[in-house]
């Protein structure tokens, strides 16, 4: 028994301490971050923004990073695990805006700032920091739509039924085809955000012979492509997200006409430098804060200029694009890559 | 008796190792208090009843796959429900749709003789299309005394509630089954269902009451995920994997006849304060599921090398 104890005992003390925070005449917050969906690159690129905005803030001394793919109780408890763990603020990507409140208002009760990033809370005095999710689906849609002169068939390819971007983006899709009536849904699946299950379901669709004229994927969009030309079938026009692969496909594939919605994962970094703007008095009049998303398509020159100035080569291809938010974010493109936060190194 | 007191002393195992945990959090996070206890609770609550149901159908001899989705189907029955009409009917008929549905999955297995983890895996898809039928998107509500009902402490000012619910809705079943025939039969099947059968064990109904006291478990897993956030959730969480880890941590032999429900309900709460010293330790998130594993593989590994030599003597 004694021998099964010390050797559990060393176990759990293997585990590195974290670094002391370190003071010279900074403040020296420690600010925890939740996040609850892992392996996917625009999260990683959120939580990569999150360090490196942690790093070059000066003001910024530890960063407790909860990142694991959980529901909304397991984020409650790593919201809990924050609080304990002394944070002054907490920076979380929340997996439903109604379900963390009991944890939220816990934190807000012992002055803890809280920046929701990505989706919204409802609890009361949360500041909410997003992409516009219900314009996302829209801007795209709707020039899908353009494109098609208004009339035919498209395929529809959702996120994971149930969580709430897909719904806002479900209800930003319907808007738009609301307002294109000769528009049909062909064929509507979740791709539950994953690039081998959107790759196989478009294969799938393909097999079945049935006409359609275009595709609106909720960022599943690189493997699509590949499923069109690894299975030889012609082209439609593709709508996805500003992930690096499909970007570059958009500049590289012959006769793929198709459009990127921009949908920043670097929302993350601009939700720190709020947090940290927060925390040094300097909170905004408004606790929502939207980021609009913009459409980069290559139907145009002007749309394909944009394209070319917005690659690099060094992405992950699975990353959004948009590296940055313009006025929030003060990281370069290497130290994102390097997804190093204070106390890494 | 050898085997009894085997049993008890990995339990006490347990218990102290978890006693280590709590010493040593209090050593990482010295501000770590009975809050942080309460919150811990807390969130052991849905793992505990998940594990609580796991556990039933191993000692069986069988395995639910389906724990997971069975939760979430109650999850969103109970918010749908408190939504409309008042809190104690809105529970009774959850408890009584998770116990229905385990029911279904005891009598899928026992009549088609399908093995139950097959079975029970396409289970798990039926069950989760049911909760995105029931609730396509996360919603419903729940009645404020039931969230405030696991939240805080119990009459004298530290014990957590949350623990008075686990207590209560765990021993409330299992303590009367486990003294009955009932309980007995099923210890009898799971050790060597021919000989069982043989002694007159109904093994085919015995079989069919594990699957529906998972099924009862899961729904106050169900019930508690509603309290903890307020809502319903369709997506099963990540309660299948966690409950088949705290079952083989908790001393109960996959393969049946071994083990109780209290080792597993410790092992719950090691996982979590791993999690919860983890996080402390500002760990990188890519490596606490590492130490997890490896954690609870030593952990089995140790018990089991120590369960040789206590038989060998």
């Amino acid at each position: 028994m004694k021998k099964f104890l010390t050797a559990t005992a060393a176990i759990a003390l293997a585990i590195p301490m974290a670094t002391a925070a370190f003071a010279d005449g900074h403040k020296s917050y420690t600010i925890g971050v939740s996040n609850t969906v892992q392996g996917n690159g625009w999260r990683e690129q959120m939580i990569c923004a999150m360090r490196a905005q942690a790093l070059v803030e000066g003001d910024v001394s530890n960063l407790i990073v909860a990142h694991r793919n959980t529901d909304s109780a397991g984020q409650l408890e790593d919201l809990n695990n924050l609080i304990e763990a002394g944070v002054d603020a907490i920076v979380l990507n929340p997996s439903n805006p109604d379900a963390l409140n009991s944890a939220l208002e816990a934190a807000m009760a012992k002055d803890i700032v809280v920046v929701a990033v990505d989706a919204g809370v409802t609890a009361e005095g949360a500041y909410i920091l997003s992409n516009n999710q219900e314009q996302y689906a829209y801007l795209g849609a709707k020039w899908l739509f353009e494109q098609l002169g208004g009339k035919g068939d498209v395929v529809y390819m959702r996120g994971i039924a149930g969580v709430s971007a897909d719904t806002d983006r479900d209800n930003g899709f319907k808007r738009a085809l609301a307002e294109y009536p000769d528009i049909k849904v062909a064929h509507e699946v979740f791709t539950g955000w994953q690039q081998d299950q959107g790759k196989q379901q478009m294969f799938d669709f393909l097999a079945t012979g049935i006409p359609f004229d275009g595709v609106w994927t909720s960022g599943i969009d690189n493997v699509i492509v590949d499923a069109f030309t690894e299975s030889g079938a012609p082209l439609v026009p593709i709508v996805g997200a500003d992930n690096a692969g499909f970007v570059q496909y958009l500049t590289e594939v012959d006769g793929l006409q198709g459009a990127a919605v921009t949908n920043p994962g670097s929302v993350g970094g601009a939700g720190i430098a709020l947090a940290v703007d927060i925390l040094n008095g300097e909170a905004p009049a408004e606790k929502t804060v939207l980021v609009d998303p913009v459409l980069w398509e290559n139907a145009t020159d002007g749309g394909r200029a944009t394209i070319t100035a917005a690659q690099n080569p060094n992405l992950d291809p699975e990353w959004p694009v948009s590296v940055t938010v313009p006025g929030w974010t003060d990281y370069t493109m290497e130290q994102i890559i390097a997804c190093e936060g204070p106390g890494d190194s | 008796m050898t085997a009894s007191l085997g049993k008890h002393a990995w339990v006490l195992g347990l218990l102290v190792l978890f006693l280590v945990l709590i010493g040593l959090t209090k050593l990482v996070q010295p501000s770590f208090s009975l809050a942080g206890i309460e919150s811990l609770t807390r969130a052991a609550l849905p793992f505990a009843f998940a594990t609580a149901g796991m556990a039933v159908v191993v000692i069986v001899g069988g395995i639910d796959l389906s724990v997971a989705s069975m939760m979430a189907v109650c999850a969103v029955t109970a918010a749908v429900l408190m939504e409309r009409m008042a809190g104690v009917p809105a529970i009774l008929i959850v408890l009584a749709v998770g116990l229905g549905m385990g029911l279904i999955n005891g009598v899928l297995i026992v009549l088609t003789k399908v093995p139950d983890i097959v079975a029970t895996l396409a289970m798990l898809f039926v069950w989760e299309g049911t909760a995105l039928l029931i609730l396509n998107t996360p919603g419903g509500a729940t009645a404020d005394w039931v969230e405030a009902g696991i939240r805080g402490s119990f009459l004298i000012g530290w014990f957590p509630k949350a623990l008075v619910v686990l207590v209560v809705g765990i021993a409330l079943v299992w303590v009367p089954l486990r003294r009955s025939k009932l309980g007995l039969s099923i210890y009898a099947t799971g050790s060597d269902e021919t000989a069982a059968f043989r002694s007159g064990v109904p093994v085919g109904r015995t079989k069919i009451i594990a699957y529906g006291i998972c099924g009862l478990y899961c729904a106050m897993g169900g019930l508690s995920l509603a309290a903890l956030t307020g809502i319903g959730e369709p997506v099963p969480g990540p309660y299948l994997l966690a409950s088949v880890a705290a079952v083989v941590l908790g001393g109960v032999v996959l393969g049946g006849g071994k083990g109780g429900l209290l080792g597993p309900i410790i092992a719950v709460f090691i996982l979590r304060i791993i999690r919860s010293i983890l996080t402390f330790l500002s760990v990188d998130p890519n490596v606490t599921t590492i130490i997890e594993g490896v954690i609870m593989v030593a952990v089995v590994m140790l018990g089991a090398a120590l369960t040789h030599r206590g038989t060998r003597k």
